[in-house]
């Protein structure tokens, strides 16, 4: 569970964002040769629900004359609803948090698929960040929202028959044993 | 029919016809039952991710049966030892790690007999049935050797200490820290201490490939670091109880 | 498995066990203790509390390792065949427990299996039936007495037809009438060449049912042979009253080899020197012409026996 505040995040976001627009400059070439595409999966549910398996597609391109090398993709989720503001932690989302691709060859694309489940309702951002060990630069893609709708995972239909019936069983079963132990 | 099988019958006959053995298993379902009553009951959890439902349950079940299998293993040298039932059965013909694979046998059964009595649990909470096939045989798979380690382990007790009541308490103990990372949150485990403890913790190997495969959707084949260290675990303990159980005296 | 081959000298001796030692520790726990039992012998075991009659039978049992000495049964080595001498040999230990959630029938059917030995209905209830017990009741071994579950050890140590048997306190917990039922299957087994083993505190029951004994004091054989050498020895220095018809007696002691220890009118207490044979010297006070109308010994040969080697043992100890 998260416990950092959502006004500290979102500070902690600006003076990020800043940094890496400060580094921007010393890096221009190479960042600005890098380019970070971000879409759902076609077959992503219309209204996903928690439990739902989502995923998004992006694409690396180096738009440059030169090899990139070194490259490194993430996934960043963030949750923006009102009052829960805050990144999420992907432990329980998605295992591949992240892509490294050693060469990207002038004009070369390099796809990545992000699977998720979809975890806990809300309103989510997602967004792929890309750094090179050729620069210190930045590269984001754009930012896909989507929203989770709330399900309750555990079905009282369900659950209630098998909590209650199979103590209930058991208990039959011991009696039934001990009668027929004294019986003996 | 085999001498092993003979006393794997037998045991396992004392075990779930002689009303102990229900107890346990009612005892257990209590324990199922009650925390899926929680769930359901429950707003907060009633929303919970429904893999981690199926990781806790599957958790639970394994805790739980470890628990019946040392208690068992225990029983099966220290409790026929106290009962004066185990002389008889050292004066048979039978070689001391025949004895030891029946009794063994029989804890094979006790935990066929709670996982039995466990999944309508599981199946009950995976309502989406999300990784629900591949919790079930992680479990199996790797959830078996460290349910037969703790086993072997309540044999070396049993055999090794002059006090049954002693073996027990020792054991629980042993389980208890065992099966903590169950109870413990992520930053204690990411600690030094904890990366430490979960490497060398057999329960450890367990729910964490139980967290790979069932919450992140990891393959079974993935998760060979904790089979090696399962299966070195069962290894060592049955070392130790056959050696012990061989050099016992009465 | 090794197979238990016959010869010759197995035949006639079927346990043979020389010298045994047994050290716990700093504690000699046996020393020095040596017995053999032919086939149709009933051998017994006798000796005070805590004296290592039981510790005796665990390591013949392959239960305990020996330190030194050397124990053959069935002509083989025990150490060297343990598994395969086992299957002949029934044993009942002292104060053994029994799966009480069975009953008698699927119990010795259990062990029977074990064995790998017949575990027909038949012989099932043949066997209860020997040693008295009911093999159509339906009836939980936790439900029985104790008398029962002796009754019922003793059949499971039958199951495997054993050519050895070795019964610690076999009689313990029964009534004389049990007893009495113990008795004569030990007797209808040794008879058809089973040997015995048993340890007993009851010294009517090694009385009654052994053609040899031992006596083992503080871990060591302190007596051993047949049950007339042994008696033999005991009505020597054994304690008699002599009734006269007339006069006090205290003539007596000059006869060679009786001793007064006490005398009161016409009844004199007297014991014998032990190179004395009772009946010779009996014979030579009638023929001298005493008037003898009463000879009585105190209890029985084997308890007089019995009590003076281990009180011999614990005067030294007192003397110590």
């Amino acid at each position: 569970m998260n416990t950092v505040t959502p006004k500290l995040m979102i500070l902690a976001a600006v003076v990020a964002f800043g940094l890496a627009l400060s580094q921007t400059a010393s890096a221009e070439n190479v960042s600005s040769a890098l380019r970070v595409t971000l879409a759902p999966a076609p077959d992503n549910p219309a209204h996903p629900r928690m439990g739902d398996k989502m995923k998004f597609i992006s694409e690396m391109t180096n738009t440059g004359n030169t090899p990139i090398n070194g490259s490194v993709a993430w996934i960043s989720l963030v949750q923006v609803d009102k009052g829960q503001e805050q990144p999420v932690d992907l432990e329980d989302w998605s295992a591949h948090k992240a892509d490294v691709i050693a060469t990207l060859a002038p004009g070369e694309s390099h796809s990545t698929a992000w699977p998720m489940r979809l975890i806990k309702n809300g309103d989510y951002r997602v967004v792929i960040s890309a750094a090179s060990g050729d620069a210190n630069g930045l590269i984001a893609s754009p930012m896909l929202a989507f929203q989770v709708a709330a399900k309750p995972v555990v079905e009282s239909a369900r659950v209630l028959p098998i909590a209650l019936g199979i103590p209930f069983l058991l208990s039959f079963a011991l009696l039934f044993r001990q009668r027929r132990s004294r019986a003996a | 029919m085999s001498p092993q099988w003979l006393i794997a019958r037998k045991e396992a006959g004392e075990l779930l016809l002689s009303g102990r053995g229900l107890a346990w298993l009612l005892g257990a379902s209590l324990a199922m039952s009650a925390f899926a009553l929680l769930l359901v009951s429950s707003t907060e959890l009633s929303l919970l991710d429904n893999a981690q439902v199926v990781y806790d349950m599957l958790g639970i079940a394994t805790a739980l049966a470890a628990l019946l299998a040392m208690v068992v293993g225990i029983d099966a040298i220290g409790g026929e030892r106290e009962r004066n039932t185990l002389i008889p059965l050292l004066l048979t013909p039978l070689r001391r790690n025949q004895i030891i694979t029946g009794k063994m046998a029989s804890i094979v059964i006790a935990w066929v007999a709670l996982f039995v009595v466990a999944l309508p649990y599981i199946w009950s909470v995976a309502s989406t049935g999300q990784n629900l096939g591949a919790g079930l045989l992680v479990t199996v798979v790797l959830g078996t050797p460290v349910i037969l380690t703790f086993g072997y382990y309540g044999m070396w007790l049993g055999a090794g200490m002059a006090q049954l009541v002693s073996a027990y308490v020792v054991g629980l103990l042993t389980l208890m820290v065992a099966a903590s990372p169950l109870l413990l949150g992520p930053a204690l485990r990411q600690s030094v201490i904890g990366r430490i403890f979960d490497a060398i913790n057999p329960f450890s190997a367990a729910v964490n490939a139980y967290d790979a495969v069932v919450i992140d959707s990891m393959s079974l084949l993935s998760q060979w670091p904790g089979f090696i260290a399962a299966f070195l675990w069962l290894g060592l303990t049955f070392l130790l109880a056959r050696s012990r159980i061989r050099h016992l005296t009465v | 498995m090794k197979q238990v081959q016959a010869n010759a000298n197995e035949a006639k001796n079927l346990l043979s066990v020389d010298c045994l030692v047994l050290r716990r520790g700093n504690t000699t726990v046996l020393n020095g203790v040596s017995l053999h039992i032919n086939s149709g012998e009933i051998y017994g075991l006798l000796g005070p509390n805590g004296a290592g009659k039981s510790t005796a039978i665990a390591a013949i049992t392959g239960l305990l390792p020996f330190t030194g000495g050397q124990i053959r049964v069935f002509g083989q080595d025990l150490i060297d065949s343990t598994q395969a001498v086992r299957r002949h040999i029934g044993v009942l230990p002292e104060d053994a427990g029994f799966y009480s959630w069975m009953t008698a029938p699927a119990y010795l059917t259990f062990y029977a299996r074990l064995f790998d030995s017949n575990h027909s209905p038949d012989k099932i209830g043949g066997l209860l039936d020997l040693v008295g017990l009911d093999p159509s009741s339906r009836q939980l071994i936790g439900a029985f007495s104790r008398g029962m579950k002796q009754r019922l050890g003793l059949a499971r140590a039958l199951v495997a037809d054993p050519r050895l048997l070795i019964l610690d306190e076999p009689t313990n917990g029964l009534d004389p009438r049990g007893r009495r039922d113990i008795h004569d299957v030990l007797l209808h087994l040794a008879a058809e060449g089973v040997a015995i083993l048993m340890c007993s505190h009851i010294l009517d029951d090694i009385d009654r049912l052994c053609s040899a004994f031992g006596i083992i004091v503080k871990g060591e054989t302190v007596a051993s042979g047949t049950r007339e050498d042994l008696l033999s020895k005991a009505a020597q220095g054994a304690r008699y009253e002599i009734f006269l018809e007339a006069g006090d007696g205290k003539e007596l002691a000059a006869v060679p080899g009786v001793t007064i220890a006490s005398h009161e009118g016409n009844r004199v207490e007297v014991s014998l020197a032990a190179w004395h044979r009772p009946h010779e010297t009996w014979a030579r006070l009638l023929e001298a012409g005493w008037p003898v109308s009463e000879i009585r010994k105190y209890g029985t040969g084997l308890e007089d026996f019995y009590l003076s080697v281990t009180d011999t043992d614990i005067n030294q100890e007192r003397a110590a």
